[in-house]
């Protein structure tokens, strides 16, 4: 009998347990609604947050991701815009979940979309690589906005916007920086081995040499890893820029040519031993221990310069029988920060993602990633020059405004296919795949 | 009988089947039609279609250099496990089972490497390898000697072996040495007073009382040799250096997630699971045939002992 009584308790518990479970689920949901500007009634409770909240408009959780995370050096001030943003709109809660970019999150990004998992706000490429997410026709144009919002990316130079443009030509993103590639030369080993920066093939083939007869490696590069930016100035030096920029069906001749160049580079012992096998950040340690005298790579970089005064950017030396000018440019801008059409079709949702967007893209936002990467990036509104620049900030600001051509990287016209090139980089160094089959290989998975 | 309603059995049963139709035997399904696929991303978008490229991924496999090198180093893998993972395990636990004292520090010890992150043993191991400053380099500069490319071409399967079969040997350490310690002590006694060596012990009483849980351990390294993943991703990207150190897992997962070939991918998959199939099942058969040889040959020596 007691056993009876017993299981009739429990089980009566249980069930009472179940139902507080669905009430309170039920308030969360209504909760949930009200933030969305549903039908539910809004939350009625009197709490002094909640009635703050009321005050400045309907609780809004806007979901926000972005490139802006973990190492990169915007991260900083990406977050502090974000917490000023919600300081100053208490009814705006930002759920975000920011990272830097690889291709991991990139499929991640994709797979969201099309499952409808989409964030409110997104800061995205802009290039080949948002073709997926600009197929499922969920991010709102600018015009379209404009339309609602007139002063929206007021600041914005239109030479930038007009970068920022997808590949169909519609301008959706609002950019901040933009960002170029170039050689970082740690002119204190040039001054130690008595050698000229260099500025034409023969001038890097005698730092090489030099280098390497004193056990300093002269180009830190993770061939394994990250030969991306090598892969673009060997290309763009060899082919010109003409070539450079087209999407061919065969590989062309300066292609073949400028990526033959890792093998002769290899062979003159130009990177690491290890370049098979180690990573991007280690290279990177390596360059800024003063083991290795340069390093090709992005405006991205800069950032972790600690030596200002004896690291310069340079522009790219250059190939044997070169077809670019003197002084062309990997770079312009990537990236910009996106508005969902969940978030646009949201009432509530709509002026909160919009006024996210301004307060990343204003003029004072801009200039604030503008000066925290060392006021060395591509600026996408008008900023104000910062005194005092190091004689490395004062190099990069030579570099680019005396760049003579000025092109995107090649990814941004390939995609997915410039992965399958970048696989094979090892092999065409030590001479196992040969240029032209590594590029017709790439190609062939864009076709 | 304990239960006399089986009704309520199923009711438990049924959330689990479900999980496992849901996060397992549907894409695994949705895997094998992936790879008849031309994915042009990961998940299908609203209104894009994939185009039915038939066998062409199959086709690939044979043709593939790189699924064989990683075909041929997982088959080694599976190997040396058997060697090196359970048969060090095997000499641990016999030197570990016949002391009293200190028994408890080498199990703990010896187990220790088990518990430690596959993640973590990768990036301590890179540090050694390390070719400016790792540790191995350092010890050499000292002896006056130069430094090793111990990732180079010639070196590195071995240098990723090391780790790997090391980090596991603790796992399988444990359940031979569980195995040994449910041998009869009066069988080493008896034998002791007949004479027989301890080491003649290890080979007419450790080995063949031991012979099931063994072919357990075989089973689990060899299977275990097929999801060889963590430790040479962290400690060699890509199948680094030129692609010489792929296995089955990090290949795949290259062709998933380095250049974005799916459908590639899931074929690779496929093969994976189909080669695990086989290989436990052709594991499993040689176990079950020993089992019943053994047992066999003690019903006839019993009959003979009555006779």
């Amino acid at each position: 009998m007691k056993k009876k009584v017993l299981s009739v308790l429990l089980v009566g518990a249980m069930t009472a347990s179940m139902f507080a479970g669905c009430g309170n689920d039920g308030d969360k949901a209504a909760g949930a609604d009200g933030a969305n500007g549903g039908d539910a009634a809004p939350v009625t409770e009197e709490s002094g947050d909640a009635a703050d909240a009321e005050a400045a408009g309907n609780p809004v959780t806007l979901k926000t991701v972005s490139m802006f995370g973990g190492t990169d050096p915007n991260a900083e001030v990406y977050a502090a815009i974000n917490d000023e943003f919600m300081a100053e709109n208490s009814h705006v809660t930002i759920e975000d979940n920011s990272q830097t970019s690889d291709e991991e999150w990139k499929a991640a990004v994709n797979a969201d979309f099309s499952v409808g998992n989409e964030p409110d706000v997104i800061q995205f490429f802009t290039d080949a690589t948002a073709d997926t997410i600009i197929a499922t026709d969920k991010l709102v144009s600018v015009e379209e906005i404009r339309a609602e919002y007139p002063d929206y990316a007021k600041d914005t130079l239109d030479s930038a916007l007009a970068a920022a443009a997808n590949t169909d030509g519609v301008q959706r993103a609002v950019p901040t920086t933009g960002y170029w590639e170039g050689l970082f030369c740690n002119k204190d080993l040039f001054d130690q081995y008595d050698l000229e920066l260099p500025t034409d093939w023969a001038s890097l083939e005698k730092a090489i040499t030099t280098f390497k007869e004193n056990d300093i490696i002269p180009i830190a590069c993770s061939l394994n890893n990250v030969p991306h930016y090598w892969i673009e100035f060997l290309m763009l030096y060899a082919a010109g820029p003409e070539e450079y920029t087209t999407v061919p069906e065969t590989a062309p001749e300066g292609w073949i040519k400028g990526l033959e160049m890792f093998k002769t580079l290899r062979d003159m012992g130009a990177f690491p031993a290890d370049t098979d096998t180690v990573d991007d950040a280690y290279v990177g340690q390596l360059f800024r221990d003063k083991k290795a005298a340069m390093q090709l790579d992005g405006s991205w970089y800069a950032g972790n310069i600690e030596d200002t005064e004896n690291t310069v950017v340079i522009p790219f030396p250059g190939v044997p029988d070169q077809k670019a000018e003197a002084g062309s440019l990997v770079g312009g801008i990537s990236s910009g920060f996106y508005i969902t059409r969940k978030a646009w079709e949201d009432p509530d949702k709509r002026d909160a993602a919009v006024k996210f967007v301004m307060a990343h893209t204003s003029q004072e936002g801009v200039q604030r990633y503008w000066e925290t990467t060392g006021a060395v990036s591509q600026a996408a509104v008008a900023v104000t020059p910062v005194d005092g620049a190091t004689p490395f900030a004062q190099s990069i600001a030579e570099y680019t405004s005396n760049a003579s051509v000025i092109v995107a990287p090649t990814d941004s016209r390939i995609g997915d296919a410039y992965k399958t090139l970048v696989a094979q980089i090892v092999k065409v160094s030590t001479g196992a795949t040969t240029a032209e089959d590594a590029i017709n290989e790439a190609l062939g998975v864009m076709q | 009988m304990l239960y006399k309603k089986k009704w309520p059995l199923f009711l438990f049963l049924v959330p689990g089947l479900l999980f496992l139709l849901v996060f397992l035997y549907i894409p695994f399904v949705e895997n094998i039609k992936n790879s008849f696929y031309e994915m042009a991303s990961v998940v299908k978008m609203p209104g894009q279609e994939f185009e039915f490229i038939g066998i062409d991924n199959y086709k690939r496999l044979f043709t593939d250099p790189d699924i064989r090198v990683a075909m041929a180093n997982t088959l080694k893998m599976m190997v040396l496990t058997v060697i090196f993972e359970v048969g060090i395990a095997f000499v641990l636990a016999v030197m570990v089972s016949q002391i009293k004292k200190l028994q408890q520090l080498f199990r703990t010890v010896y187990f220790f490497p088990v518990v430690i992150s596959a993640t973590a043993i990768g990036l301590l191991f890179k540090l050694f390898y390390n070719y400016n400053g790792g540790m191995l380099n350092q010890i050499l500069e000292a002896l006056g000697k130069e430094p090793v490319l111990w990732l180079g071409p010639e070196l590195a399967f071995a240098m990723i072996c090391v780790p790997t079969l090391w980090s596991y040997i603790g796992f399988y350490f444990v359940i031979l040495l569980t195995g040994l310690s449910d041998i009869p002590d009066d069988i080493y006694e008896a034998a002791s007073i007949d004479g027989c060596s301890k080491f003649k012990q290890v080979f007419y009483i450790t080995l063949p009382s031991l012979k099931p849980v063994f072919f357990t351990s075989v089973t689990l390294a060899v299977t275990g040799a097929l999801k060889v993943f963590d430790l040479p991703w962290v400690l060699a990207p890509n199948g680094a250096p030129q692609g010489l150190t792929h296995f089955l897992g990090t290949y795949m997962y290259q062709t998933a997630y380095g250049l974005n070939n799916y459908d590639y991918a899931s074929t690779q998959a496929l093969l994976i699971v189909v080669l695990g199939v086989v290989v436990s099942k052709g594991v499993g058969m040689l176990t079950a045939d020993k089992d019943e040889k053994v047992a066999a040959k003690a019903k006839r020596a019993r009959a003979k002992g009555v006779a």
